[in-house]
């Protein structure tokens, strides 16, 4: 490591991989500064606008847009329905994609092609997703409701339409989750599972005991990750609920209205009120994260 | 370290977003070959041997490789090399309606043929096309001709986005203006000046299934009826297993459909002193009406909003819809259509007498910072000229803005009554809008949807509607 008698300069090789490492990271850092970066700060100085048409003629009204937001009873309900949708999502995903992920590490007949299988999900597009549920969720001609012989309206009920864009968002992530524990799991040495089956452990102790404290940094990856994601959702909402069902109101979320408000009704400073308080509730949760980090991960 | 706490942070941010675009995997080996030669550097003495120089070298490779692939794939994704373009080069002509893409091709080559300008049409859907319009607005790179509609032409034309034809149009000696709808040239006219051609014109006629008719031994309707008679005949199509029903119509279906009963029984949507029009006593009426279609002859509002009207009409589980001139080359296509249903005119009102039909039209404007203003105009004047507005029928384009020249447009389809659509000029109204349209018109279709529900009464929805519009019509800063 660094010569701790020098440690300004370091030994030319010591340079040579901080240059090197920085040449690494600068494509990374470009897209981040661009993409990510510069668009929050402007999102959140837009805030502060009454926007003109094409970017021109922002007119400053300073909290105006805030105050809007507070008594805005329809952005209290599409926080309810962010909520419910990710509250849905994140734990089911999880604990199916933990359970198969485990299943398809052992060793076992055809493994490579139930993995592809579950991870397809992730290469279709998600606007074609959308669309085949869309229609396998039709109350009148959708399959599930043919194969199970019932009339639910599983998109156009206001209280279980939420649920059904649910389901869609568990089923498109599992194979993404899985992935990322099946990697988890190859880093668990084989040593300890023999060693508890020496000493007589089940398989679900086994699970419990060794498993879920060491794969801990994963589903605490994972955790983390899909619930950004999961508060986030849009597209499954905005191509499954077309803009006459009745149950849009209790189905938009944070961000469907972030998109309404910004490029259909062009009033681009209260839409980007409504996202900096999606990244207020978001950077809330996951503070509350990572003090869970420090109590239940194990960090090997 | 740092190294792999900067990428740890990378991946969290980045795999979300760019899992497709972002050449992930390349990166990865980058990083994993990096480290490898790192630690053989630690194991062998001064790394002089020439294997270390080469896997050097690839790795340095890769990155600059993997750098340029990130900077075209980011940065060029949309709007393609800028510059300036230079006389001679390509027109570029963008519309958002794929069924007009090869009648207008077809045009366009004549164009090309006559004046040696050469062009290049860009056909999207209506989401992209606005998009790319408001981005091209903003900064970027505007097509050269393009389409203008009535919701968004005010914004357009208010910002200086348009190129001003007025002098062009003045000195023009192969259009004809006085051949275009007065209301249609008002529309792309602010403060004197012409910003858009009109295009084209389309109306609204009642599609019937004849199969349907056929069964309940009802005559086919020849279009002299009243919406009396039409709400008869649907009740007698609706049966009560719910398994077809008479109409159908969703909050969306303004302009195709119930607008149209507000202005045939006498009432409007916006008055002419720029009120909302939903106070007055016909336009209540109207819609009193269709809240009656609603409750007995139409599906309930979760079916209709979750397939769309035409969906069900072509499932023939709906024995009638109203629709635009605009949907028939769709229409042609389908076989259950083709076989079973025909046109007719929408019905009329039994005390005025009259059956009014909306109407819209697009314009044809440029861009006013093409580099190509002249050869823009020239385009534009070819789409307007009597002969191109009658080949636009003929092919089966669109209904023209030119006053008759539509009637090749009629026979384009031999199975279906297209002359409904022409009879349907004879009494028609300019679609409703104000300076700022779509503040009002999406509140509007919002509030409709809870009567669709049955959540609110009609009269309440018309009062809660003429408020909101009210409202946003004063707030118009233009």
């Amino acid at each position: 490591m660094r010569d701790l008698a020098n440690p300004k300069k370091g030994t030319s090789q010591e340079r040579n991989e901080f240059v090197w490492g920085w040449i690494f990271i600068l494509p990374t850092m470009i897209g981040l500064i661009v993409l990510n970066i510069y668009p929050i700060f402007k999102t959140i100085y837009e805030s502060f606008f009454k926007t003109g048409d094409f970017g021109r003629g922002n007119i400053f009204i300073g909290v105006e847009n805030y105050a809007k937001l507070f008594g805005d009873a329809e952005v209290w309900q599409a926080l309810i329905n962010t909520f419910k949708y990710a509250i849905v999502e994140v734990p089911f995903s999880i604990v199916i994609s933990l359970v198969l992920a485990v299943l398809l590490n052992r060793k076992m007949k055809g493994r490579a092609v139930y993995r592809t299988i579950f991870f397809l999900p992730m290469v279709a597009a998600p606007a074609a997703i959308a669309m085949v549920w869309r229609w396998l969720f039709n109350a009148e001609f959708g399959l599930l409701n043919h194969i199970f012989g019932t009339k639910i309206n599983w998109v156009s009920n206001p209280s279980i339409a939420i649920f059904s864009i649910a389901i869609i968002g568990i089923w498109s992530i599992i194979g993404y989750n899985m992935v990322l524990f099946i990697s988890g799991l190859q880093e668990i040495p084989g040593d300890y599972y023999e060693a508890a089956s020496i000493d007589g452990a089940t398989g679900i102790k086994q699970f419990w005991h060794i498993t879920c404290p060491l794969l801990s940094p994963t589903i605490f990856f994972v955790m983390i990750t899909r619930v950004i994601g999961g508060l986030q959702v849009f597209d499954l909402i905005y191509m499954v609920i077309d803009k006459n069902n009745p149950a849009l109101y209790k189905t938009q979320s944070l961000v469907y209205l972030f998109y309404q408000n910004s490029f259909v009704e062009n009033n681009k400073g209260y839409g980007s009120t409504i996202v900096v308080l999606l990244l207020a509730i978001i950077m809330i949760i996951t503070v509350f994260q990572m003090w869970g980090q420090k109590k239940w991960v194990h960090y090997s | 370290m740092s190294v792999s706490i900067v990428t740890y942070f990378a991946r969290f941010f980045y795999i979300e977003n760019n899992i497709k675009t972002f050449n992930y995997s390349i990166y990865v080996k980058c990083i994993y070959m990096y480290n490898n030669l790192q630690k053989k550097r630690q194991y062998d003495e001064e790394g002089g041997s020439r294997f270390m120089k080469i896997k050097r070298l690839i790795a340095a490779g890769l990155t600059a490789t993997m750098v340029v692939g990130m900077l075209t794939a980011c940065g060029g994704g949309s709007g393609d090399g800028g510059g300036s373009k230079k006389k001679g080069d390509t027109l570029t002509v963008a519309i958002w309606d794929t069924n007009q893409q090869d009648g207008l091709k077809q045009i366009m080559d004549d164009f090309t043929a006559e004046t040696g300008i050469k062009t290049e049409l860009q056909a999207m859907d209506w989401n992209a096309y606005w998009t790319l319009l408001e981005a091209g607005a903003t900064g970027g790179e505007m097509p050269d001709v393009f389409w203008m509609h009535s919701n968004e032409a005010v914004k357009y034309m208010a910002n200086d986005i348009l190129l001003d034809l007025t002098d062009y149009v003045a000195k023009s000696e192969k259009l004809e203006m006085d051949k275009f709808p007065q209301e249609l040239k008002d529309m792309y006219t602010w403060k004197d000046k012409v910003y858009a051609v009109p295009k084209d014109r389309d109306t609204i006629a009642m599609w019937y299934n004849k199969k349907m008719f056929d069964d309940a031994g009802i005559a086919y309707p020849d279009g002299s009826w009243t919406w009396d008679e039409f709400y008869e005949i649907a009740q007698k199509l609706t049966k009560d297993d719910g398994s077809q029903y008479g109409f159908a119509c969703n909050p969306s279906n303004e302009q195709d459909t119930w607008m149209n009963i507000v202005y045939t029984m006498g009432g409007t949507i916006v008055t002419d002193d720029n009120k909302s029009g939903f106070d007055d006593p016909n336009t209540i009426k109207a819609m009193e009406f269709l809240d009656k279609c609603i409750k007995n002859v139409m599906p309930d509002a979760n079916t209709m909003s979750e397939t769309g009207t035409d969906v069900l009409f072509q499932s023939g589980k709906v024995a009638m819809i109203s629709q635009g001139s605009w949907m028939v080359a769709g229409f042609k296509e389908n076989d259950y259509m083709v076989e079973n249903c025909d046109v007719t005119r929408l019905p009329k009102d039994a005390t005025t007498g009259k059956s009014v039909s909306l109407y819209n039209g697009l314009g044809w404007s440029a861009s006013a910072g093409t580099s190509m203003p002249d050869e823009a105009f020239q385009l534009i004047e070819w789409f307007g000229t009597k002969e191109m507005q009658e080949k636009q029928s003929e092919l089966g384009v669109t209904m023209a803005a030119y006053d008759g020249a539509s009637e090749a447009w009629a026979g384009g389809a031999e199975m279906y009554n297209l002359q409904a659509y022409i009879d349907a000029m004879e009494d028609t109204v300019f679609r409703p809008h104000t300076n700022s349209t779509l503040a009002w018109w999406n509140p509007m279709v919002e509030e409709l949807k809870k009567p669709w529900n049955g959540e609110e009464s009609m009269a309440d929805a018309c009062k809660n509607i003429t408020s909101i519009m009210n409202e946003k019509i004063a707030e118009e800063d233009y």
